[in-house]
């Protein structure tokens, strides 16, 4: 059976694949919500350092929040409805459920697994379970996708699309997907910011855990300068490399999202002509110029491995700035009033 | 920044698309630019390739000399740990390991290393001799 539907979508690249599709979704309903206001509202940052487990060989660390969040609470904060279905029971009936919205003309998000996806730059092929893309068309066999991490929409298999929905693994898909059934009002993102800034200041600084947010942070910088000595030049390198491209590449649109917060800080500011939001953006922005040098600066050390042209001790120094850095802005945001 | 050139890469494959960077320049402007990846990200990125290559060249000798069975050998080359080939195969993680000693990996009936060849995206035959 021939089955044809295109959805008139417009893609646009973007830094990070969750917000992106989140603002290019609105964007094909007629609103315009841009990448960090989507990151902003969605409580996109985060930073969790889970040293017992191991990604690729390297303790695992996360700059953003969990898979579906940013899509959920930016929905939650503006008061839309959307749909989000978690898990489904069969591969098939997942794709009957994806070719019946396209039918209806919904494009529709799906979290996926990037080893397989075929289009993927090959340097970024890894067992990386939480990459979101927005399926908006089907043409006999192969569908349109739309991956903010690429220039421009791309095609995949029926199979092909099968396969990275039921990737297996950590944080295993299942073949989730989500759309917004509709918006008719005006949004008011006067509250909408307001709830999330007040959730990503919860969620950085005050959860009692001491592996996540600013003290996340400052256990890494710990960390970091136990490393050449507990497990050796070389792996140290590596996990270290394991930071840096968490933090610069991976789609974060540079320094592990602060980036995109900063500009979300700064357009809220420039919205509701608020001072204080400004100098807040102007300190997290900063702080993402601070991460980056950090990258630089570390990279140096993975280029010859077994000698460190930089001292530990000094990257770890830097981390700890970043962290106090970053814990002030946090402080900021807890005064800001809307 | 190296913004518009496309960067060296040992492998000519990578750095082929560009993607999108923030920038912010005191004064308070960020900036969205599209373009390569910029020299410490690619060396960054190099890095973690030439280990994972290394990981897999290493494993590769181990199995045709016969210390390891041919499962690490892919295993190392679909960039998976022990616990990760688990959950993709569905076997437990205790059984997986019995798996690398060769000893044990011979007596393996078709049912479990259809599994495995599921997940290495090779044939049985593949999996049990590598070229």
């Amino acid at each position: 059976m021939e089955q044809n539907f295109t959805i008139n979508y417009t893609h646009r690249q973007a830094g990070h694949c969750e917000s992106g599709a989140t603002s290019n979704l609105f964007n094909f309903y007629g609103y315009e919500l841009s990448e960090p206001m989507a990151f902003g509202i969605g409580n996109g940052i985060y930073f969790s350092y889970i040293p017992f487990l191991k990604l690729q060989f390297a303790p695992m660390l996360s700059f953003r929040n969990f898979p579906n969040t940013v899509f959920h609470r930016t929905l939650k904060n503006l008061g839309i409805d959307g749909t989000v279905i978690k898990k489904f029971n069969d591969p098939k009936e997942s794709m009957d459920a994806l070719d019946r919205n396209l039918e209806k003309g919904i494009p529709t998000g799906v979290q996926v697994g990037v080893f397989n996806l075929t289009f993927f730059p090959p340097e970024y092929r890894m067992h990386y379970n939480m990459h979101n893309m927005v399926v908006f068309g089907k043409e006999g066999n192969m569908y349109h996708i739309s991956d903010t991490v690429m220039e421009h929409p791309q095609m995949l298999s029926y199979d092909d699309l099968l396969r990275v929905r039921w990737a297996k693994g950590a944080f295993a898909p299942k073949g989730k997907m989500y759309w917004i059934n509709g918006i008719n009002k005006e949004l008011d993102f006067r509250t909408a910011v307001d709830a999330g800034i007040k959730k990503t200041v919860y969620e950085l600084t005050k959860i009692p855990f001491p592996l996540i947010g600013v003290k996340g942070i400052k256990w890494l910088a710990k960390d970091l300068k136990k490393w050449p000595k507990k497990i050796g030049n070389e792996k140290a390198s590596f996990y270290l490399g394991q930071i840096l491209r968490m933090a610069e590449d991976f789609g974060t649109g540079g320094a592990g999202f602060r980036y995109i917060y900063g500009a979300f800080l700064k357009e809220s500011g420039e919205k509701f002509n608020n001072h204080e939001l400004l100098a807040a953006s102007d300190m997290m922005g900063k702080t993402a110029n601070k991460w980056r040098e950090f990258t630089y600066i570390g990279a140096r050390n993975c280029k010859n491995r077994s000698q460190p042209q930089e001292d530990y001790g000094m990257l770890s120094d830097m981390l700890m700035e970043i962290a106090n850095m970053e814990a002030q802005v946090y402080k900021k945001l807890e005064t800001v009033k809307l | 920044m190296e913004n518009e050139t496309n960067p060296v890469y040992k492998d000519e494959r990578y750095g082929q698309s560009r993607e999108l960077f923030y920038f912010y320049e005191e004064g308070g402007k960020f900036e969205k630019k599209v373009g390569y990846h910029p020299d410490g990200s690619r060396i960054i990125l190099q890095q973690a390739w030439d280990l994972f290559n290394e990981r897999i060249e290493e494993a590769k000798q181990k199995a045709l000399a016969g210390k390891v069975s041919p499962v690490v050998y892919y295993m190392e080359k679909t960039l998976v740990s022990p616990l990760d080939l688990s959950m993709h195969t569905g076997i437990s993680l205790w059984r997986v390991k019995r798996h690398f000693k060769p000893r044990v990996f011979k007596r393996l009936n078709d049912k479990t290393l259809a599994k495995y060849a599921e997940v290495f995206k090779v044939s049985i035959d593949q999996l049990k001799n590598i070229e």
